[in-house]
């Protein structure tokens, strides 16, 4: 496995804050039309900052570990700062991707602007 | 230390000991070449006529029925652009099957693209080719059939006695120009070959799944059967493929060919003794798995698994990380996702084509290593399915 970094390597085998959560407020689930990787993501978001993050994902290891990288790179932001995160950050995070692997991480920062699109604030 | 254990011996095999030491005696002591006439050539000469001798016995052919190639898929490509180029005269029809390996798939495609017409015949369910439908896909425009004689992703046996019963018949019946090529590189060494009492007229076979190195391999060319030569500028191999031949690989060959022959009950009934074991306590410790192809009319080393709700590549990898190599026939590049064509022509839908694992017992494997891998693949697909939101009920 020469092309992955060894953090990639890490959250695969140990996935972060896998799961789903009941109390969430705002959740998306969104889905590659073309090769069906999916990834569903579930905020708690509190005081316009994001308080706990979960994901679900299916697809090749690149979605696997992106939903982990996300959400561990989203806890504590604000909403604002989350909205800021790019495609490029997340890539970082996950020590690089090769270039035919990156529509994960396109697939992730989509997944995370459209759950706080849906962010449901308690009036 | 990781357990480090190779199921992918449909991918390649280690080279066995004794097959590198009479390949490591030709590289330091038969360096002539075969087309000297002096003695360091006729050296070489010799030790490529008996690898000959021996390729031809593991499939009970004359040896000068036998072209040395540099592998399976240039044997595949020479077996089918030779013929198809030598008969164009009679024809421009190739009959193949839909669980063609890529190097016949796209050979085939090639030809499409020159404007012959290509039949695949579908597999059914259980990954075999129906005789009815390949009796009624003849015409008389058909020049060749190509058809692989087990699967290398999910090892079903393809009825190629049955096959070749049909093309004598049809030549008996005044369709002289009919030829039948069948890729013989997963079965080799796993099967018992006997060309004359199938009556194919080309056969691939390849030395790496034979636990020989790389970068060798054969076609069986049936006396007066014509091909166009593919690899023109030399008369090696009787006029057929123009080249120095690579002797070491080919004494490696060869050696690999006498002892597959030499040992093959004893390595299918082990290879099928692990297999077996292994399905079976999969069955008992992972729900949600169906297993691939056909269960009687298979290679015994192979065994085809698609684990629901998870995609093959991340159980691969996790696999990869303890140390355990198996493979998938599904790819997802650049956003496109290519599930297995194997799988899909099994009619199983994209989830379980995506899900499928091939795992590929060999000689050295051991009881221990079907108890770690059970083990090991057992814990990475509850790992994944906890991931997974086809798991989630109202969610699929």
């Amino acid at each position: 496995m020469p092309e992955y970094s060894n953090q990639f390597k890490d959250h695969l085998a140990h996935p972060r804050n896998a799961g789903e959560l009941a109390e969430a407020n705002a959740v998306a689930d969104e889905q590659n039309p073309v090769c069906g990787d999916r990834l569903r993501l579930s905020l708690m978001v509190a005081s316009d900052r994001i308080e706990t993050a979960r994901y679900l994902a299916y697809g090749c290891p690149p979605t696997l570990v992106c939903g982990s990288v996300l959400t561990e790179l989203i806890t504590g932001k604000t909403v604002d700062e989350a909205r800021q995160m790019t495609k490029s950050d997340l890539l970082a995070g996950v020590g690089g991707l090769p270039s035919r692997k990156q529509h994960a991480a396109a697939l992730a920062i989509e997944t995370l602007n459209a759950a706080l699109d849906r962010l449901k604030v308690d009036s | 230390m990781t357990n480090r254990v190779y199921l992918d011996h449909s991918a390649t095999t280690p080279v066995d000991p004794r097959v590198a030491a009479a390949m490591t005696r030709a590289l330091a002591e038969t360096y002539g070449n075969p087309s000297s006439v002096h003695g360091f050539g006729q050296q070489a000469r010799g030790a490529v006529d008996r690898a000959r001798r021996e390729v031809a016995n593991l499939i009970h052919a004359k040896p000068n029925e036998i072209v040395f190639t540099s592998g399976g898929t240039e044997a595949n490509n020479l077996a089918i652009r030779g013929l198809c180029e030598a008969s164009t005269a009679h024809g421009r029809h190739i009959i193949t099957s839909a669980i063609e390996h890529p190097s016949v798939r796209g050979v085939c495609d090639a030809q499409e693209k020159h404007g012959w017409e290509i039949t695949r015949l579908p597999v059914y369910e259980n990954g075999i080719v129906r005789i009815d439908d390949l009796n009624a896909a003849v015409r008389p425009d058909t020049v060749l059939v190509t058809l692989m004689w087990a699967n290398n992703e999910i090892g079903t046996i393809q009825p190629i006695r049955e096959v070749g019963a049909l093309i004598r018949e049809k030549r008996a019946a005044g369709q002289r120009n009919l030829w039948f090529h069948t890729d013989a590189v997963q079965a080799a060494g796993r099967l018992a070959i006997n060309v004359d009492d199938v009556g194919c007229d080309l056969l691939s076979i390849s030395a790496h799944k034979l636990y020989a190195p790389k970068g060798v391999g054969a076609l069986y060319v049936r006396r007066g059967v014509r091909l166009a030569v593919q690899n023109v500028g030399g008369h090696q191999e009787r006029e057929r493929r123009a080249g120095t031949e690579n002797v070491p690989a080919i004494v490696a060959f060869g050696e690999a060919a006498r002892l597959a022959r030499e040992e093959i009950t004893t390595r299918v009934a082990h290879d099928a003794a692990l297999r077996d074991r292994f399905e079976q306590r999969v069955k008992e410790l992972i729900r949600d798995v169906v297993m691939n192809g056909d269960r009687e009319r298979r290679l015994s080393h192979l065994s085809n698994i698609s684990f629901r709700f998870i995609e093959g590549e991340g159980l691969l990898i996790n696999l990869d990380l303890e140390g355990v190599a198996v493979s998938t026939g599904s790819a997802c590049s650049s956003g496109t996702l290519e599930p297995s064509p194997v799988i899909r022509a099994l009619g199983v839908n994209d989830e379980l084509a995506r899900g499928s694992i091939r795992f590929s017992f060999g000689k050295d494997n051991s009881d221990a290593d079907v108890n770690y891998v059970v083990a090991v693949l057992s814990r990475a697909v509850e790992r994944l399915r906890a991931l997974s939101p086809l798991t989630l009920v109202g969610h699929n």
